[in-house]
């Protein structure tokens, strides 16, 4: 490989051209790693205020039914499909609750406290009392910060619930949740015998949530249980906008800074062709020595990939280095500016850093082609008299 | 020995340009044995650097044909080109010529390891040659800090390294002063004894050329005289 011995003296000779070169594409690659360590954190992020807050699959009752009717053997048959941590039967339906002179329409939720939590993580959210209490004291319900505030109610409070056609109860506050989302004004939750009586139904359940382990898995597990007979579907299905939202930013993101790679690389480029010129003598004398056209052209491509493979190094461990101190402290980026996020966590992946090195050090093998295969082509004989 | 013709020219003509075409060489004949030791010779414009690129298959033919060792080298593929130029010719230029970005000992071992000589049998080997031209002691200095004379030893010794069949000199002391270009011309000529090589030199220098066996003298891309 004198090849590649000719193109590193080339390299070592012209020393400051090539730290500039390599500082250049460093410079690049390390914005393209820092901000990437951004979007996959901001992508994170949004997973866990959405995805992760909510069902990653939901089952309904079979067409033309209202209930499922036998849902804990559907229960136990989901609970052994592979990947799948958590599963909860929810029994819904509307309510008015009144309290003093207020009073509120709300979603009463019947659950299993245990099983919810596998799914939804609702223990997380309680800022007062317990959700372990619906399952002690019959007629007990958990309600959000926001209706707990309309309705005026604190901890041991009764609640009267009605609703047409379903059996008025006396509910007492035994909790009160603040999850972050606008449910916390609408939505109450109690056991599920509590629900089922005041709903005036026997056990049966209108839905059924799902956590699965891995969530770009929930739809492999929706489709399954679509072949169970029950209709089922991923958040994907019903929240497509998510999806849609990381992808668009990610494209557009992804497209802004190849272009500054690119443009890094056209600088080595332009340098690559300067050497050329400057070089055209020894390039011929080369040529007079047995250096096939060829092998001329390995040794500036490989000039212009190792540039870029040295500069993608650089770039990619300062953009994980500035990204992991940046990660380090939280910025306040305002509440409402990205989606509820508050905060941005970097994350540095070895994925993305490998993707980084060898698509810079690609573009990098292609950029020099061009000037590479401008030297191959000289005459030799032009070459070597050429001052 | 000298009975082998090393190379043989048969109406070689080389035409430049498309509009008012230059006949650089216009019909050369030209048979040489091997281990001869001969000067072309000629004003400038004759041709006679033309003819040395074609045996150097720098450049190839409007017509005609040359045999190397045999072989028509004007139908030849590049790599077929490079590895001949490789293996079978050596060059040594003007002053000046050497890769300035490698010393000494490096610029001799070039031409073997661009041959697939392992580094350290060429760096052996391009010692040896150093040696042989007397500047053993000076490897590792670049083209930039040894004098012409120095530069231009170099230069044989890389000429040298892959023991070509046909070794060709472009002016070779054409840089030189009188006495650095006697110790040139002594050098070659003892190489050319030892080697049994082929040694063809274009020169404007009268005085070099008589001292070798033979003169080729070009005028207008035509052989006006072979004496030897």
């Amino acid at each position: 490989m004198y090849e590649l011995f000719i193109a590193m003296r080339h390299l070592t000779s012209r020393r400051r051209q090539t730290i500039f070169s390599v500082l250049a594409i460093g410079l690049a690659v390390m914005i393209l790693m820092w901000s990437q360590a951004m979007m996959v954190g901001f992508t994170e992020e949004l997973y866990a205020m959405t995805v992760d807050r909510m069902a990653h699959v939901t089952v309904e009752p079979e067409e033309d039914e209202d209930y499922i009717h036998l849902y804990r053997k559907l229960t136990e048959e989901i609970r052994s499909i592979d990947g799948v941590v958590g599963v909860s039967p929810v029994i819904a339906g509307q309510a008015t609750f009144e309290h003093k002179d207020k009073n509120k329409n709300v979603v009463m939720q019947g659950i299993s406290v245990e099983a919810h939590d596998l799914v939804l993580h609702i223990t997380d959210d309680i800022i007062e009392g317990s959700f372990r209490d619906l399952d002690a004291i019959p007629n007990s319900v958990v309600v959000g910060d926001a209706l707990a505030e309309k309705l005026d109610v604190e901890i041991d409070d009764t609640i009267d619930a009605s609703f047409p056609e379903a059996n008025p109860a006396s509910l007492k506050v035994v909790g009160i949740y603040d999850s972050g989302t606008p449910q916390d004004a609408t939505l109450a939750i109690t056991s599920m015998s509590t629900a089922q009586d005041f709903l005036d139904v026997s056990d049966v359940v209108n839905s059924i949530l799902i956590r699965v382990e891995d969530r770009e898995r929930a739809q492999e597990v929706s489709d399954r249980i679509d072949a169970l007979g029950y209709p089922a579907s991923s958040w994907k299905e019903t929240n497509p906008e998510i999806i849609q939202t990381l992808k668009l930013e990610g494209t557009s993101n992804n497209i802004i800074l190849g272009l500054i790679i690119l443009i890094a690389s056209f600088g080595i480029v332009s340098t690559l062709f300067m050497v050329v010129m400057e070089k055209t003598r020894e390039i011929g004398m080369l040529m007079a020595m047995g250096v096939s056209r060829r092998s001329i052209m390995m040794i500036f491509v490989l000039q212009s990939g190792i540039l870029g493979l040295l500069g993608a190094l650089l770039g990619v461990t300062l953009g994980a280095a500035l990204a992991t101190y940046m990660g380090s402290f939280t910025y306040e980026v305002g509440e409402e500016a990205m989606a509820g996020i508050s905060t941005i966590p970097f994350v540095v992946r070895l994925q993305d850093a490998v993707t980084i090195v060898l698509f810079t050090f690609l573009l990098n093998l292609i950029g020099g082609l061009y000037p590479a295969r401008r030297a191959s082509k000289l005459d030799p004989v032009e070459a070597i008299s050429s001052e | 020995m000298s009975e082998e013709k090393i190379i043989e020219i048969r109406d070689l003509t080389r035409i430049y340009g498309d509009g008012a075409p230059i006949r650089a060489l216009d019909g050369v004949n030209l048979d040489i044995e091997r281990g001869e030791f001969l000067a072309i010779i000629g004003p400038s414009g004759s041709g006679k650097s033309t003819l040395l690129h074609q045996i150097g298959i720098l450049d190839t033919p409007t017509s005609g044909t040359i045999l190397l060792n045999g072989v028509d080298i004007t139908k030849m593929s590049d790599r077929e080109r490079s590895r001949m130029r490789n293996e079978e010719l050596g060059f040594i230029f003007q002053y000046h010529h050497l890769l300035p970005d490698f010393n000494a000992l490096e610029n001799v071992m070039m031409p073997l390891l661009i041959s697939g000589v392992k580094p350290s049998r060429a760096r052996k080997i391009a010692r040896e040659m150093l040696e042989e031209v007397g500047l053993a002691d000076r490897e590792g200095h670049r083209p930039n800090q040894l004098s012409g004379g120095q530069n231009q030893r170099v230069a044989i010794a890389r000429a040298l390294a892959n023991s070509p069949d046909i070794v060709i000199g472009d002016e070779p002391t054409g840089n030189l002063d009188s006495r650095a270009s006697d110790n040139i011309y002594e050098l070659l000529r003892r190489l050319n004894r030892e080697h049994n090589q082929t040694f063809i030199l274009v020169t404007h220098d009268e005085q070099m050329a008589k001292k070798t066996d033979r003169i080729i003298r070009l005028v207008d891309g035509r052989v006006v005289e072979d004496s030897g």
